[in-house]
């Protein structure tokens, strides 16, 4: 293979090479985005769990109470046993896991929803520390609360307030903005998980309904191994009967309903549809390129290049394009994902995941989390598809090579 | 005596089907003969080229070129053969248009394992010897017919071959340059000793040569 001759070629042929480069660029392209858009919706599948600092929420549905009056579980979140905990904490690949008690607190004058939370643990809802707008956030030992804020505006509550909930004061240290946080575990007050567990065992209709002591809670978060979310989550309903609801990224990803993110199947089809075209274009236009050139690879022949330095000649320089053709379908596809990275999905938000009564207004209405798609195109992916295209360089410049250099000069080459 | 020939055909038949073009000719070239083969339009000389060149493989016959009998060759050992011994000119240059003059002419070397720089040096030498040093980096588009053939006779002499094929050499030019084109082979043949077979329909060119054999409906005439 002659270098001086290959560059030549490409140069001053460039119409042709880039014709045939950006044919086999747009299918390559194609590739790169068909996969970086279902990686897109994979990585969105995790993001409103990961916004909680988990990869996986656990919450256990129960009866309705009889009678809505002081503290009470939603049906959808009702009591899980420390021994249930226990258990959970000992299944392997487990890597964190943090704790909240979610009430439903029914005053004479006002309702609350109120999440008691582990606020020293990494996991779970005491990620609310960055989204504390005024104030501070919870510290260990003092019964304290937190106020959502649009709750705070709603009904006057300032931070310093003092607010009483089921018959017990607690005083407002800070004000939290859950709305820039996540859909899932947001209440209106937020207190330590010990403040809540009070109200809980304190409530005779609660514990009439799902009894529930001491280090029990209704919400678990769970960070674990990646590769072990799905047999985690199967051990974690064996733990908790089929009343349980585990949330893990692939339990999002099937409510997205896109196909990219309902089926490999579908990007693995699309993926190959867009290699064969790719293939296709670049055999067809490299075809047509080389036939133009019968009457150069009579005269290579005739002056003595045997078939197989015709073939690799032909071979280098369809590698050459195709490589070509591969960064910039690269570049075609880093461009297309940064437009696509303006496009937004509505994630819906399962109803047991939503804290609030559905018997109050907008209670019953269906949440949907809002994300721009993280649509990025990995260097693993950009490699592969450049990869590739030089295959497809090869084995198309390999067999097309193979193919003309089989001419007999003398028929080429007869005097016009 | 046939082996002190550096090319001869024997019986040599080439037929397209049921159409034979050439008719049983036999043809001997001496080291450093220069012979001319004329005939008509059609009558078949270019095909004898192409058989006694190696280009093409005869219905029937013998060709022995530099000792060696090539008519059972693969098309690979042809190819050696031929870029070994054997330079070529055409009547329409058949330069690659995307290189430039030097590198026309280093064609043949391209695939052979000498250093590039030697490579260089060797076309350089043989566009010297065509008077064409400052012609070197041009692409044939920019060259004059003339030009064009002058670096297509660099490239048949840059392996140093037995013989030189030329096919209608002159075929594309004006008398002027057809002529500086002829004197360009006749001094390659007297200073070198190249034998040269050339095929041409102008009887007056094929005159210049030390043997004329005229060709006549796919046979030698008498």
């Amino acid at each position: 293979m002659n270098l001086r001759y290959m560059a030549k070629e490409l140069y001053y042929q460039r119409r042709r090479t880039a014709i045939s480069a950006f044919g086999l660029s747009i299918g390559i392209a194609l590739l790169i985005l068909l996969n970086a858009l279902s990686l897109a919706y994979r990585q969105a599948a995790h993001i409103p769990l990961k916004e909680i600092g988990a990869d996986i929420t656990v919450q256990r549905a129960g009866d309705v109470p009889e009678e809505l009056a002081g503290a009470v579980f939603p049906c959808s979140a009702v009591t899980i046993r420390k021994e249930e905990i226990k258990k959970i904490g000992d299944l392997p690949g487990i890597k964190g896991m943090g704790k909240a008690l979610l009430l439903w607190v029914f005053d004479p004058n006002r309702a609350w929803i109120v999440l008691g939370i582990d606020h020293e643990n990494s996991v779970g809802p005491a990620v609310l520390r960055y989204s504390v707008t005024e104030g501070r956030f919870l510290e260990d030992g003092k019964p304290e609360a937190l106020v959502e804020v649009a709750y705070a505006k709603q009904f006057g509550i300032k931070a310093s307030d003092t607010i009483s909930i089921s018959g017990r004061d607690f005083p407002v240290v800070g004000l939290v903005d859950a709305s820039r946080s996540t859909k899932i575990a947001v209440a209106n007050v937020y207190l330590p998980l010990k403040e809540a567990e009070g109200l809980a065992i304190m409530s005779k209709q609660l514990q009439s309904v799902s009894p529930y002591a001491s280090d029990d809670v209704n919400l678990l978060f769970i960070k674990a191994d990646q590769d072990k979310i799905s047999s985690i989550a199967s051990s974690m309903k064996m733990i908790l009967g089929d009343r349980a609801t585990v949330a893990t990224p692939d339990s999002f990803l099937k409510l997205l309903g896109s196909l990219f993110a309902l089926s490999d199947k579908f990007t693995l089809a699309a993926s190959l549809i867009a290699i064969v075209v790719a293939v296709l274009i670049a055999f067809k236009t490299m075809a047509g390129n080389i036939a133009e050139r019968a009457k150069e690879i009579g005269i290579l022949k005739a002056v003595g290049w045997t078939n197989r330095n015709v073939i690799f000649q032909l071979m280098g320089e369809s590698v050459v394009q195709c490589f070509l053709a591969g960064v910039l379908g690269f570049f075609i596809a880093l461009v297309a994902a940064y437009g696509l990275s303006f496009m937004s999905v509505s994630m819906p938000i399962p109803w047991e995941m939503s804290p609030t009564p559905h018997f109050l207004p907008g209670g019953g209405d269906q949440i949907f989390k809002t994300l721009q798609l993280p649509v990025a195109v990995p260097w693993t992916l950009a490699i592969f598809a450049i990869l590739l295209s030089v295959v497809i360089g090869g084995v198309t410049g390999g067999l097309l090579g193979r193919h003309i250099s089989r001419i007999k000069p003398s028929e080429v080459l007869r005097h016009d | 005596m046939i082996n002190s020939f550096i090319l001869s055909g024997m019986g040599l038949r080439k037929s397209y089907g049921t159409l034979e073009v050439v008719k049983g000719v036999s043809l001997a070239v001496d080291p450093g003969e220069f012979v001319c083969l004329v005939g008509k339009s059609g009558c078949g000389k270019t095909t004898i080229l192409s058989l006694l060149s190696g280009l093409e493989k005869p219905t029937q016959g013998k060709v022995t070129l530099g000792g060696k009998e090539i008519t059972e060759a693969s098309e690979d050992e042809l190819a050696l053969f031929r870029r070994e011994n054997v330079g070529f000119i055409f009547q329409s240059f058949n330069l690659i248009p995307t290189l430039s003059a030097w590198e026309n002419v280093a064609l043949p070397l391209f695939p052979v394992k000498i250093p590039k720089d030697q490579q260089r040096q060797r076309a350089m030498e043989m566009l010297g010897k065509m008077e064409l040093d400052h012609r070197t980096e041009h692409l044939p588009s920019a060259l004059s017919g003339g030009e064009k053939q002058r670096v297509a006779i660099a490239r048949a002499l840059v392996n140093h071959p037995k013989i030189i094929f030329a096919d209608e050499p002159t075929g594309n030019l004006d008398s002027a340059t057809g002529e500086a084109i002829m004197a360009i082979l006749h001094r390659l043949h007297a200073e070198d000793g190249v034998a040269i077979l050339m095929v041409t329909h102008e009887v007056e060119l094929a005159k210049t040569a030390d043997r004329l054999v005229r060709m006549k409906d796919g046979e030698i005439a008498a």
